[in-house]
């Protein structure tokens, strides 16, 4: 056992026991654990947003390069402020209009490229010449995405076949419910694992 | 109480320490699971090792401190692979809080393979907008980032030299916490034709699939155990391996738990009905 001398070690291993406290009940230790993140975050997040964004990416440009079209995007940036007064805030929603408007531009013929039409195509198959399983898997695909899609189709009543349908396309989604829940699970633990991995490691020096 | 209550209402404290405890043991006893390849982990690793010495990988920290448990491994373990063979890594991070993170794992891989800052490795930094960042890259990688991180002109670095579009990029490596790595698929793949392949946290593994299965992310890894898979398969284990026997034996323990509250429940159902009649 080789307990570290490295005195950020140390703060880090003794606020992850503050956090961690938090499991019995909460107490002071966990507020100030807490409350010291939100600040150091807070803190650590506009240095880094001004030096770069506002300092790198408009003031070096604009300033010192002589890219003074860039002061549009600037001044539409500046604008967003006046949400923070009731008189002006109507001046806020030229930038946000400008923003959604080039959003929708970037996102919509990309999306229903690559999230419709291809993954769509994905759903077709010629079952000719497959291989018995991969045929398999794919037909069970097309059942999944056709059934869901009914189980989402709201025009009709879900009476007949329609309510038959729809009953396995919420049991596709019910599938798909339990195998996010297992990742899900995955997840949190493996988040338990690198902090437990870090104090038996890099603090208490109990695992090498 | 009854017993089927008792079932239903264990103190909340008692399944923590129970948790804790599966996790810490088996990160001190180690067990020695095996650990099985999937066929994700698999076409991950096969789109790494098809790369050439001398071929420039795209890798993205699309991740910050709160998930980097889970995604660090990965990250370790792309670079390993990568200096290990001769790969060159052009390195960026869409998140603010990715900088350090990727700063720390990029200086120790390249020492341990003694690599050369500029010419086999170079870390371009946080850009603001992630969106217009993977858009601008198809446009020009150096007029997307005019400096790297530390101030430096793109055109004074040569490992940058050669480098315009996602053309000049052999693939584009995205280990992300967050919904990032299928926009990588979407724009930098769907719109710029670049190869993309991903490392993911549990959580947003099975968002994955539908691009995974439709060849739009030919390979990645999930989760933990995708870091645990990928370290087997290059023969470097690390934070992934070591923590599978503890993944292992939480999961049964959940597994325990469920069993237990459902028992529970249908007992509880039962007594009702009995009741009733």
């Amino acid at each position: 056992m080789a307990v570290t001398h490295d005195l950020g070690i140390w703060v880090a291993g003794i606020l992850t026991l503050a956090i961690f406290s938090f499991l019995y009940k909460d107490n002071p230790f966990y507020r100030f654990a807490e409350h010291l993140l939100v600040g150091v975050s807070a803190g650590y997040y506009l240095v880094q947003y001004f030096f770069s964004a506002a300092y790198k990416k408009l003031w070096v440009p604009v300033f010192q390069e002589g890219h003074h079209v860039l002061l549009v995007g600037g001044i539409l940036g500046l604008l967003m402020f006046t949400r923070l007064f009731r008189r002006t805030e109507w001046i806020s929603r030229y930038p946000v209009a400008f923003y959604i408007a080039a959003w929708a531009g970037y996102v919509i013929p990309s999306y229903i490229q690559v999230r419709i039409l291809q993954q769509a195509q994905d759903t077709m198959f010629n079952p000719r010449g497959m291989p018995l399983g991969e045929a398999l898997s794919a037909l069970i695909l097309l059942i999944g995405v056709s059934t869901t899609l009914i189980y989402f189709y709201f025009s009709a009543e879900h009476r007949g076949p329609l309510k038959t349908l729809s009953k396995v396309g919420i049991t596709f989604l019910m599938i798909g419910f339990g195998a996010t829940f297992g990742y899900n699970v995955m997840g949190r633990v493996s988040l338990l694992i690198g902090r437990f991995q870090f104090l038996f490691t890099d603090w208490l020096g109990i695992v090498h | 109480m009854a017993f089927y209550d008792r079932m239903m209402s264990i103190d909340r404290r008692i399944i923590f320490l129970s948790v804790g405890l599966a996790v810490a043991i088996p990160i001190i006893v180690p067990l020695g699971f095996p650990v099985q390849i999937s066929e994700e982990t698999m076409n991950f690793y096969r789109e790494m090792a098809a790369l050439k010495p001398g071929d420039i990988i795209l890798l993205s920290f699309d991740y910050e401190g709160d998930v980097m448990a889970e995604l660090n491994p990965m990250a370790v373990a792309v670079l390993k692979h990568a200096f290990s063979r001769g790969i060159k890594v052009i390195a960026i991070t869409t998140y603010a809080g990715g900088t350090g993170i990727a700063e720390r794992l990029l200086t120790e891989a390249a020492n341990r393979y003694g690599k050369t800052y500029g010419v086999d490795y170079v870390f371009l930094g946080y850009n603001p907008d992630w969106s217009g960042t993977m858009l601008r890259l198809g446009e020009s990688f150096k007029a997307t980032y005019p400096t790297d991180q530390y101030g430096k002109s793109v055109y004074e670095i040569p490992i940058m030299k050669n480098v315009e579009t996602y053309r000049d990029i052999a693939l584009v490596v995205s280990i992300s916490g967050s919904a990032l790595s299928e926009y990588w698929a979407i724009w930098a793949g769907g719109r710029y034709g670049a190869r993309v392949i991903s490392g993911n946290t549990a959580i947003q593994a099975i968002l994955i699939y539908p691009y995974y299965k439709a060849g739009q992310i030919p390979g990645f890894l999930g989760g933990l155990k995708g870091a645990a898979e990928y370290e087997k398969l290059i023969n470097a284990p690390g934070m992934g391996i070591r923590g599978m026997d503890a993944q292992s034996v939480a999961h049964a323990l959940m597994l325990a738990f469920i069993l237990v509250g459902n028992v529970g429940y249908f007992l509880f159902r039962r007594a009702k009905r009995r009741e009733q009649k």
